[in-house]
């Protein structure tokens, strides 16, 4: 496995930042007491129906007044306080898709977790290098960014959690790591080795990625929408203006019930199921609940006038075709008040060459088939382990065509 | 009472740490017949998890001084209740080093004696006066089900080892009054040698299936606190398990799922999910 850390995002950062980011994790004094606090938002001086924000804006003029603007930019824009998790849509990580970790992986397996908790200590101050959820994570911030703008009050923002059964051994390097490639993480677990997914509910999760099929399969049973994701050696570059997620269809956003029905009597049967049920809705599938949030959010930029601007965008590519079992795919979509911005029906074509024309964020499919298809293309996908496709993985001489 | 420059490098002795009984044992049900013990309180699951982790020190190390001493205090008893107390302890099988029946204004004094190296308690206010007269005093968090987990859980909080001394005078800038700097100040000083010697116990187990887990707990302050935290308890000589930084979110939610015995509070009164219940 080639270890070419390629950056996928170039350029500058959304904030600038004009103080160097401490790569050793010390902080100088000065950044300290702006930079520091986090308005606690449950705070009782503050009347209920605006939160923190009036606390927030005093501060920050103190810290002007007193220290000078560059930390004032930090905290302004958009005012760094974090959202209540109950009422942000929150994203949890684990520190092995949001920055490579496999050399210490690899330590870990054959050398034991003493060697493991004193290797990372021992390049503390060596930063990760990104990793596959990394590009989406920086596109979070980005929207994030567009969002206080508009909307400098409001909690319905991103909010992104590290959660990691890591040892607190690593925390000081993965805490660099963050100052080195300037991400706004300000939250995050290491269990140090209990499981993770007890704190998933904590933080209200509306979407949990790892690199760890049995946390996720573990997530999904507890309905939170999770994806497992993988490094590959090609990164075809993505926007860095517009956060752009595709969606597999069958057992992602709508339930298996068609798989089902396609891997146990074939494609006529489905066909045949899909014309007979084209009037009837389709249950839901584990990233429904997370595509809806994306519609509330594009909503509150459409409300300010930024549709043809909006930095978030969606996608639908499925495998159906479009004259047949597609209708009852966009039915279903309809009558759940969600829509994508684009979709493309292939009907059995690869998927590959249309997702290096999208270059999603993240894609989230079902079938290992079609995620491994993508990442030969460079494009970047997620496995959402659900549905019949785990016990039916797709054999690739069979003809793919819905 | 000189706590913060002593570096004991290999203490021995117990660690003695003080409870009251009203957190032992629960006093708002009462009891019909005399002859039962009192119910179970909040602190029994401490209590318990507390003895296992002497279990395995003595199983490692027959001679081991560095155990878990507890003590109960329980202020303005009637004689029947001091009865009940002493009957309870032994129908639970609870090792109580000792016990100490003293007035309501007796109790700074009865902790400085016994030179205790944790007082815990429910009550925040009580914390907080022990802290101001130089005792290291932590939140006794309410284990909620009195299930028994064989390994006791310490949370250290970020913000009181991770924030530096020259920055204490602007933490009232955001929020915090004087009494609650004090506070603050007061926990900087006596957390030291109490992580010190829990570091030490701690190496006393490997990394898997310890029986002292520790955690460190930043509620307010930023990620670089925290790693100033982990850093600093590294250099007195723990290496703490876990490690949590909420970044302002409510923290009840995160602790029903860490469940603590002894939680170092952050210091910010005003915070609404703290917590030990009031």
């Amino acid at each position: 496995m080639s270890l070419d850390p390629v950056l996928v995002m170039k350029g500058q950062d959304p904030m600038p930042n004009t103080c160097p980011p401490a790569s050793n994790g010390d902080s100088k004094a000065s950044w300290e007491d702006s930079k520091d606090i986090h308005e606690n938002t449950a705070a009782t001086k503050k009347p209920k129906s605006t939160n923190l924000y009036t606390c927030d804006v005093e501060v920050d003029m103190k810290c002007h007044f007193m220290k000078g603007p560059v930390r004032r930019a930090r905290k302004v824009e958009g005012g760094i306080f974090f959202p209540k998790p109950e009422n942000a849509v929150t994203i949890a990580v684990s520190s092995r898709v949001l920055f490579r970790t496999e050399k210490e992986q690899i330590v870990f397996e054959q050398q034991g977790i003493e060697e493991y908790l004193r290797y990372q200590v021992e390049h503390e101050n060596e930063p990760f290098a990104p990793g596959p959820a990394f590009p989406f994570v920086k596109a979070l911030e980005t929207v994030n960014t567009r969002l206080r703008e508009l909307y400098p009050e409001s909690e319905e923002l991103f909010d992104i959690v590290l959660v990691t059964y890591n040892h607190a051994h690593v925390g000081v390097r993965l805490i660099n790591t963050i100052n080195y490639h300037n991400l706004f993480i300000e939250r995050f677990c290491m269990t140090g080795g209990t499981s993770p997914i007890g704190y998933l509910k904590a933080w209200h999760t509306n979407l949990y990625l790892s690199a760890d099929t049995e946390k996720v399969q573990e997530a999904l049973a507890e309905g939170i929408a999770a994806a497992t994701m993988f490094m590959s050696d090609k990164q075809i570059e993505v926007s860095e203006t517009q956060l752009r997620v595709a969606f597999d269809g069958d057992a992602v956003l709508f339930s298996d019930e068609s798989e089902r029905i396609f891997k146990a009597h074939g494609l006529d049967k489905f066909f045949e199921h899909e014309r007979e049920n084209e009037n009837t809705l389709l249950d839901h599938g584990p990233l429904k609940s997370f595509l809806e949030l994306l519609g509330k959010l594009q909503k509150k930029f459409y409300a300010k006038g930024h549709r043809l601007d909006c930095p978030i965008r969606t996608y639908l590519v499925t495998a159906r075709s479009a004259a047949s079992s597609g209708i009852r795919a966009l039915k279903t979509l309809r009558a759940w008040g969600l829509e994508t911005d684009e979709a493309l029906f292939l009907a059995g074509a690869p998927k590959g060459p249309m997702l290096e024309k999208i270059r999603p964020h993240i894609y989230f499919d079902d079938q290992m088939f079609h995620v491994e298809g993508a990442a030969e293309m460079g494009a970047i996908a997620a496995h959402v382990p659900y549905g019949i496709a785990q016990k039916y993985p797709h054999k690739k001489s069979t003809n793919t065509s819905k | 009472m000189a706590v913060s420059h002593l570096f004991l490098q290999n203490c021995t002795g117990p660690l003695m740490i003080a409870l009251q009984y009203n957190d032992l044992f629960d006093l708002s049900i009462s009891t019909s017949t005399n002859t039962d013990a009192l119910p179970k309180g909040r602190a029994f699951t401490f209590i318990k998890a507390v003895q296992t982790v002497n279990e395995r020190l003595v199983d490692q190390n027959k001679t081991e001084s560095l155990l878990f001493e507890v003590i109960l205090i329980a202020k303005e008893c009637s004689e029947e209740i001091k009865m009940k107390i002493v009957e309870s302890v032994k129908h639970y099988g609870l090792e109580i080093g000792k016990f100490y029946f003293c007035k309501k204004e007796e109790l700074i004094n009865t902790l400085q004696s016994n030179k205790v190296k944790l007082f815990i308690s429910t009550d925040r206010d009580d914390v907080y006066k022990a802290l101001h007269t130089g005792i290291p005093a932590a939140l006794l968090y309410d284990q909620v089900d009195h299930h028994v987990l064989n390994q006791l859980k310490v949370i250290f909080s970020g913000e009181v080892i991770g924030f530096s001394e020259d920055s204490l005078d602007s933490l009232s800038d955001f929020g915090f009054g004087e009494t609650q700097i004090e506070t603050f100040k007061a926990a900087k000083i006596c957390i030291k040698e109490f992580a010190v010697l829990i570091g030490q116990m701690r190496r006393r187990f490997g990394h898997e299936n310890s029986p002292l887990c520790t955690c460190v707990l930043t509620t307010w302050g930023s990620r670089n606190i925290c790693a100033t935290a982990i850093k600093t308890l590294r250099e007195w000589g723990l290496d703490v398990d876990e490690v949590y930084c909420l970044a302002g979110a409510p923290c009840s939610p995160i602790l029903a799922v860490v469940k603590p015995h002894i939680l170092w509070d952050s210091g910010l009164h005003n915070m609404r999910d703290s917590s030990a219940p009031s």
